[in-house]
């Protein structure tokens, strides 16, 4: 069975914020509204080893994702292949997901009253492309597959390398893992 | 641009009529089941069922596409779902429940009837005192809300608020006892009231307290507004003062002037409770996060009105 789901080598990602406005662009995003933020912090260390962290977020498509369970039209919904997404036609807009989710990664359409989040670009992964923000990012910091194809570039870094899950704690179970490390050194 | 808040005044404004609602409710099925004097809060069944509407209709305000607030009873197992089911069969019965007392329909002198009724809405009452505390309590993403403790604290408030609402309106009509009999009501009522403000403020405290001394930074920074930061106006004027002191006071004076100041004071702590819990909706924030937010246009920047 597919599971798609993505690694962030943040040894690779140099807070370019391509992969952010790839995302907006090509999803017609409203200005207000990012799917796909990339944090940066530091500097941290000691002079004159200085160096930044950058930390690219979007949907952790959860396995146990907490905001499918609390909402109340069944609007949010979880694929058989993992996919989190917000059915807006059903969406009454009452932020319940919001709230529910550590990463706050819904965001509220003010135009159209609804929850909107990433959707892992799921009609493109279908069709065997890959997302968006996978796709600009030139460093290859982004990587996306099928968790459950041995062969696929996910499943070997997440299998052979150190990876961590945000939030580990509250047993979401993200489908995003990071490669830690430092900023742009990959 | 980043909301601070997702949730805003008519949340706040829902859960203090829900569990106003549903504890008014509750005090005026429990003196029909148990103490055989139902008809001193007849009048206040009928207001829960109002409280219960306007506090729904509240909700319904919040909603990002309010026409189509009638899909929230269609999931099957969300919480949410569940209280609004809940809520709808409350105000339901509380108004079939008050028909009893009218002597105006045929059913009227059914007392076994009535009692059954009364049964329900105690069960409903129950549900949705509880389910508002028991929804947000579920939420592990924000630290303030996500302990056992907020269903409890919720509850306590509304006891408190339903027994001091409830004693604006006994014995009013349908009311048609003695005034000895009423003037023994109250003073149970004024006695409960001292008992549970006292509790209520006990519950308070120690909720905060606790997430003071939470493991969890995030909830440690939101009980520091509610102690000493943006939130201790409100919560040391508004809950502490005037929801707690001054009404503990006011019982304690005695008389009925007195008693009706208190009450009103009580439902005003009741309200700021709600707001101070609703705004304190904190998430961990990753590094880095507030920064780059922070960054962003706010909304207002010349270059955006010039784009708009």
């Amino acid at each position: 069975m597919t599971r798609y789901a993505m690694v962030m080598d943040t040894r690779r990602c140099i807070a370019c914020h391509s992969c952010t406005v790839a995302c907006r662009t090509f999803n017609d995003l409203p200005l207000d509204m990012i799917y796909n933020p990339v944090l940066t912090d530091g500097p941290v260390g000691v002079y004159p080893n200085l160096h930044m962290n950058h930390m690219p977020l979007l949907c952790m498509h959860c396995d146990t994702p907490p905001c499918v369970h609390v909402c109340p039209t069944g609007a949010s919904k979880q694929e058989d292949d993992g996919i989190v997404w917000v059915k807006a036609e059903t969406c009454i807009g009452c932020k319940t997901c919001i709230q529910a989710c550590p990463y706050n990664a819904r965001h509220i359409d003010h135009a159209l009253g609804v929850v909107a989040k990433c959707d892992f670009c799921k009609d493109r992964v279908r069709a065997g492309k890959e997302p968006h923000c996978v796709k600009t990012c030139h460093q290859r910091a982004r990587i996306f597959g099928d968790l459950d194809d041995p062969a696929s570039d996910v499943s070997r870094l997440v299998n052979s390398l150190n990876t961590i899950q945000l939030l580990e704690e509250l047993e979401t179970d993200p489908q995003v893992f990071y490669i830690l490390g430092t900023g742009g050194q990959g | 641009m980043r909301e601070k808040h997702f949730w805003g005044w008519p949340i706040a404004g829902y859960l203090t009529l829900g569990g106003l609602g549903g504890c008014m409710m509750i005090y005026a099925v429990v003196t029909d089941l148990f103490f055989d004097s139902g008809d001193v809060f007849a009048l206040c069944a009928l207001a829960a069922a109002a409280l219960l509407g306007l506090g729904s209709s509240f909700l319904i305000f919040e909603l990002g596409r309010p026409t189509q607030f009638w899909r929230v009873f269609s999931a099957q197992k969300a919480v949410l779902t569940f209280g609004a089911w809940m809520v709808l069969a409350l105000i339901g019965v509380s108004v079939v429940y008050f028909s009893f007392w009218t002597g105006w329909f045929p059913w009227s002198q059914m007392e076994s009837l009535r009692k059954v009724v009364a049964g329900l809405g105690l069960l409903l009452g129950t549900g949705v005192v509880l389910y508002t505390g028991i929804e947000l309590a579920s939420f592990k993403a924000r630290a303030f809300w996500n302990t056992p403790a907020l269903p409890v604290l919720f509850a306590v408030s509304g006891l408190l608020t339903g027994a001091a609402a409830d004693s604006l309106l006994a014995g009013l009509w349908p009311f048609a006892g003695s005034e000895a009999a009423l003037a023994s009501v109250r003073e149970v009522l004024r006695s409960l009231c001292i008992v549970l403000v006292v509790f209520d403020f006990i519950v308070v405290m120690l909720y905060v307290l606790m997430m003071y001394t939470s493991s969890n930074p995030t909830a440690r920074r939101a009980a520091s507004r509610w102690l000493s930061g943006s939130f201790a106006a409100p919560f040391w004027g508004g809950l502490v003062a005037f929801g707690h002191v001054a009404p503990l006071s006011l019982y304690a004076l005695g008389g009925v002037v007195a008693a009706v100041i208190a009450s009103v004071l009580v439902i005003v702590g009741g309200v700021f409770l709600r707001f101070l819990v609703v705004y304190s909706d904190d998430r961990r924030l990753f590094a880095g996060e507030e920064r780059y937010w922070e960054r962003l246009p706010k909304g207002d920047e010349a270059f955006l009105e010039a784009w708009e």
